[in-house]
């Protein structure tokens, strides 16, 4: 049996169902007897509360239950909302101030979560937010990145959370002390949302032992474990659910303090209760995103190589650690922090700082693409100092094949790559050559082009473990159950696919089984590129164990022997003992074997795996308005084997989509006070179809050493190659009008301003 | 979203007696109206439908004029005027997206008068007359500033008369997220001179250009503004555009409508 079959063509067996209103998402599955629950949230970023009375609202008609901060302490749920801590370099770990679950004493930030209401309907429930008195006193409000704002929490004097640095300073000194040329520059990368097209969703319901969560998520496995703490249940009385998911992109990933005030009053009222966040509340409660200010430097030897490089960086937490807050701009930052090219030396040091905002966390690459942005923006400017076409230079530095494994400063391991022949592929079929000539024929209509290079690497993340097993049911089908959890991204259809093709098993007589901590004991959950690669994997040697034991059992059964399984048929040469997995399978159930009719595997992979590619694109920029539209798009992207590649090519072009949106639309913007100014999709841009052309995809694949099947995940990889390479297309059109810097978004505004700027400078 | 009575009267004349009610409100299209009611923003007692009145509904041509029925939908409009009045119907055409041309109307549009809308370009770079239930209002008079009209308690919109002009175009550059006008121009040639009307761009809401009105009449052409700066005194500023920003679309906007007027 070959772990890498065929690779899968055709549709996705989940689109008949989503297109036709048949998918199940959170507010689908609530029971018709739900109660409707929503949040008074804080109005304000900073303050002090004096008064929170909810007697009025709670006497109004169709009001199941009021749940305040206080209330909960009362119930004995005294938890800090999870989250993870670092190393700080300054000795012991980052600062981890209580994160409470509803906000009773102080308010950190607009949307915090204040009060929950639970009424017998929405309406009902909107009227007692009314009727809520919630008095205060303004605070100071810290929104600057610089340590030393007004303090929010007296566990992180200056709001510094955490001080961390990696990689030897020492070395990185030497080389830019030796060096011939050194580049520096700022990078600002703006603070998004994630905007899923399903907000943020859950259902709690309690009978009177267990506690069952149903939540929009992508895993659910912390929650069950978070839950289970902090109302002090046995696990075992904990059940958490996922349906059909609208988009998570990394934002669904953590545990919200909703689920654990939702939790709370379901046991207390012995109702389910729904909670449908609206639009503009998940604006302003989601994690948000990115939200960094870095200055990278780069230092060279006479022959263009790079010899050393610097990070300095400061992001946001917002107001308080979020799950993975601490471990984002830092730890996977540093993941492909010298990118696919040969650095010697390297080191950055991050200063993470709390502001009165919405806590930041994991998006769409979470790190990789903030560091590969701020990489590729630098070489791009070195090359312009150094006067080398962007090609050339990194052409000259990516790591040459006889260094592969090559170990990375930052104790990466990139097992396989071709960078440079992914580079020129790109250059040749994106027709850099003809760029002059379009430039040209831009330029006669009064337009700007301007062409962006980006050579991407990712880290796949997550867990590196994962289990499968699979069950034979009493009416000859099968269920696979994963320890992923598809979020939209077409899940069902490659397991399926892709058991059917180890085992023979027709794709229509399995069924995939996800999202339920009662079926499923553990798993990794989606995030990281990882799903298919690790899935696979699983599922892969979950079929291993399970041929060889029913080659065992046909031999006994039929005295007959040695089995083998070939195309989904075990045959004894030599005999013509001809039995498939499911007839196998009859037979041991009528046998009375049920040992046979499940089997399980868990795996761990080797090692990570690095998809990696060149992305080129050209921009047109109208200087008079400081429109920019996105005119050619290529990715060249090496993921390794490729499991569905139109799958694969529609992340890519998701992810390219997404990274345009940051790039050139999206800005949580926030005024002084701490106010969000794009609270609601009026205001928050979002890409649309046609803002995007036909994009161009190759796929290059060099398989990973790293787990059997040669993937390397894409998840995220459009995204992580398209802030910079739109970044640097569009100084590129803009260079020439004396435009020395830009910063995402690029919005006609901005644009407009900048070459303002430079026309008055000249 | 409060709760609300709902009517659709089939008649000018019902409609008005239910506007008399306490706490009536015209729903139209219900593009601006129901999201404000679901943002809790708004609340009427009760909402009287305009769109089940047959003679609010229509585009017709009488003479030199175009006449538009209050409650004709921007997709309507966008169809049904492009042979008399391309101006205009290219204006409609570039409303929102389908769903809400399919069910905004041109007159919920007048009397929302939102200081981005397209519209009141429309109507202000033509002189159209705005045709009530009890009079008619000169666009000059009609606009009073951001949301604001000479419109009366109670008084709705039955039509609108265009004068059709020998040639017109409308330039919109989008703000990037509600792809409202950022800052737009209508510009429109008659015999009698050019109108130029500006939206999204000023505090005060729609506005006439006397400037390139000016310079327009005597040299319809877009050097003829060439050299021209609107102030910057007065507009808008917001996350999608400074003032000066704004005013500098104007420009260029107004230079873009003459050139595509032709
Ligand atoms: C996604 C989206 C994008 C949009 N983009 C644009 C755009 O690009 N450009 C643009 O101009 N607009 C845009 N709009 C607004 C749209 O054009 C609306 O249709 C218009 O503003 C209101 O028309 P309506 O018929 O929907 O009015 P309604 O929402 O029904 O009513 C609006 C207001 O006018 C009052 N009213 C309605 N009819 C009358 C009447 N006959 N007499 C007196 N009062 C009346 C109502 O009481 C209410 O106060 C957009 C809207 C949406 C939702």
């Amino acid at each position: 049996m070959q772990a890498f079959g065929k690779s899968q063509g055709g549709t996705r067996r989940e689109d008949i169902r989503f297109l036709t209103g048949q998918g199940r998402y959170l507010a689908d599955i609530a029971p018709a007897n739900a109660l409707h629950a929503v949040f008074l949230r804080a109005p304000v970023a900073h303050a002090r509360i004096t008064t929170l009375d909810v007697d009025d609202a709670r006497a109004l008609p169709g009001i199941r239950a009021i749940i305040t901060g206080a209330d909960l302490i009362a119930m004995g749920i005294t938890a800090s909302v999870y989250a993870i801590t670092l190393p700080d370099t300054r000795g012991g770990k980052g600062a981890a101030p209580h994160r409470p679950i509803l906000a009773h004493d102080t308010l950190r930030h607009v949307g915090e979560p204040v009060a929950l209401v639970v009424a017998d309907t929405r309406e009902a429930a909107m009227d007692a937010l009314d009727a809520i008195t919630l008095d205060y006193d303004d605070l100071p409000v810290s929104l600057s990145l610089t340590p030393g704002g007004p303090e929010i929490h007296p566990e992180a004097p200056g709001n510094l959370a955490l001080d961390w640095r990696l990689g030897a300073a020492d070395a990185v000194d030497a080389a830019f002390a030796k060096a011939a040329h050194i580049t520096k520059l700022d990078v600002r990368q703006n603070r998004v949302t994630a905007a899923p097209i399903e907000p943020r969703a859950a259902m709690a319901e309690w009978d009177g032992t267990r506690l069952h969560m149903a939540f929009n998520g992508q895993g659910v496995w912390r929650l069950k474990s978070e839950l289970a703490a902090a109302l002090a249940l046995d696990p075992e009385n904990v059940h958490v659910t996922t349906p059909d998911v609208g988009g998570g992109f990394g934002m669904k990933v953590m545990v919200y303090p909703e689920h654990y005030a939702l939790a709370a009053a379901a046991r207390q009222i012995g109702q389910p209760i729904l909670w449908v966040a609206e639009r503009g509340e998940s604006i302003a409660s989601d994690n948000g995103a990115r939200d960094l200010s870095s200055t990278a430097e780069l230092a060279f030897d006479a022959d263009h190589k790079i010899i050393g490089y610097r990070v300095r960086s400061r992001v946001n937490l917002g107001a308080y650690n979020s799950q993975f807050g601490q471990n984002i701009q830092t730890v996977l930052f540093s993941k492909v922090l010298t990118g696919v090219y040969d650095i010697p030396a390297a080191e950055m040091h991050v200063q993470a700082v709390y502001t009165n905002t919405t806590p930041v966390d994991a998006y769409r690459g979470a790190g990789r693409p903030e560091a590969v942005t701020l990489l590729e923006r630098t070489l791009d400017m070195a090359a312009r100092e150094l006067g080398v076409s962007p090609f050339e230079l990194r052409a000259r530095n990516v790591i040459a094949p006889d260094k592969l494994p090559y170990k990375t400063p930052m104790g990466e391991t990139i097992d396989v790559g071709e960078f440079a022949r992914l580079l020129h592929r790109a250059r040749d079929l994106g027709d850099a050559a003809g760029f002059p000539a379009r430039r040209a024929a831009s330029a006669e209509k009064g337009l700007l082009r301007g062409m962006g290079l980006a050579y991407y690497v990712e880290a796949i993340l997550g867990d590196t473990s994962e289990n499968a097993a699979l069950e034979f049911t009493e009416d000859g089908r099968v269920r696979l159950f994963v320890g992923t959890q598809s979020n939209g991204q077409g899940h069902e259809t490659v397991f399926a696919r892709y058991l059917a093709d180890l085992t023979g098993i027709e794709e229509e007589l399995i069924e995939i089984v996800q999202g339920d901590s009662d079926l499923i004991a553990r798993g990794g959950g989606t995030g990281g590129s990882r799903s298919v690669t690790v899935q696979s994997t699983a599922t892969f040697q979950m079929t291993k164990t399970m041929v060889a034991a029913f080659a065992d059992f046909l031999a006994r059964h039929t005295g007959a022997g040695p089995f083998e399984f070939e195309s989904g048929i075990f045959a004894a040469p030599g005999t013509n003992q001809r039995f498939t997995l499911l007839e196998a399978a009859e037979i041991a159930r009528r046998e009375g074997s049920p040992d046979l009719l499940r089997h399980d595997a868990r795996i761990t992979l080797d090692d990570r795996c690095y998809p990696n590619g060149a992305h080129l694109c050209e921009v047109e920029i109208d200087p008079e308005t400081g429109a920019l539209r996105l005119d050619r798009y290529l990715a060249v992207d090496d993921f390794g084997n490729l499991m569905h590649p139109m799958l694969a090519e529609g992340q890519v072009h998701g992810g390219i989509a997404q990274g345009f949106g940051q790039a050139v639309l999206e800005d949580l913007a926030l005024d002084e006070d701490g106010q969000i100014l794009s609270g609601s999709f009026m205001d928050y841009a979002m890409p649309r179809a046609s803002d995007l052309p036909m994009i161009g995809f190759e796929s290059v694949p060099v398989p990973s050493k790293n787990n059997p099947l040669g993937m390397k995940g894409c998840g995220e990889a459009g995204t992580v190659g398209a802030l910079a390479a739109l970044s640097n297309a569009a100084l590129d059109a803009l260079w020439d009008q004396g435009v020395r810097h830009v910063d995402m978004p690029l919005t006609p505004q901005r644009i407009w301003g900048w070459l303002q700027q430079a026309k008055a400078q000249a | 979203m409060y709760n609300f009575d709902f009517v659709k009267p089939s008649s000018i004349a019902d409609a008005v007696a239910a506007l008399a009610g306490e706490d009536a409100q015209p729903l139209s299209g219900g593009q601006t109206l129901i999201p404000s009611m679901k943002a809790r923003l708004n609340a009427p007692g009760t909402l009287v439908s305009l769109t089940g009145i047959p003679e609010l509904v229509g585009v017709c041509r009488e003479g030199d004029m175009l006449v538009i029925g209050a409650a004709t939908t921007h997709a309507q409009v966008a169809r049904d005027a492009a042979a008399d009045f391309p101006g205009l119907a290219a204006l409609a055409g570039q409303i929102g997206d389908p769903a809400v041309r399919n069910r905004g109307t041109i007159g919920g549009s007048l009397a929302n008068n939102d200081p981005s809308a397209c519209y009141p370009a429309a109507a202000l770079g033509t002189g159209a007359t705005i045709v009530t239930d009890r009079r008619e209002i000169g666009a000059d008079d009609y606009f009073q500033g951001m949301f604001t009209t000479a419109l009366e308690e109670g008084e709705i919109i039955t039509a609108v008369r265009f004068p059709i002009p020998q040639a017109s175009a409308y330039a919109k550059f989008v703000q990037p997220a509600s792809r409202f006008a950022l800052t737009a121009a209508f510009v429109a040639r008659f015999e009698s001179g050019v109108r130029v009307a500006i939206t999204g761009a000023s505090e005060n809401g729609v506005f006439r250009w006397a400037e390139a009105e000016a310079a327009l009449s005597s040299d319809f052409s877009a050097d003829a503004i060439a050299g021209l700066a609107c102030s910057p005194d007065e507009m808008i500023a917001d996350l999608h555009g400074t003032a000066a920003y704004r005013a500098h679309l104007v420009g260029v906007m107004t230079r873009r409508a003459v050139a595509a007027a032709g």
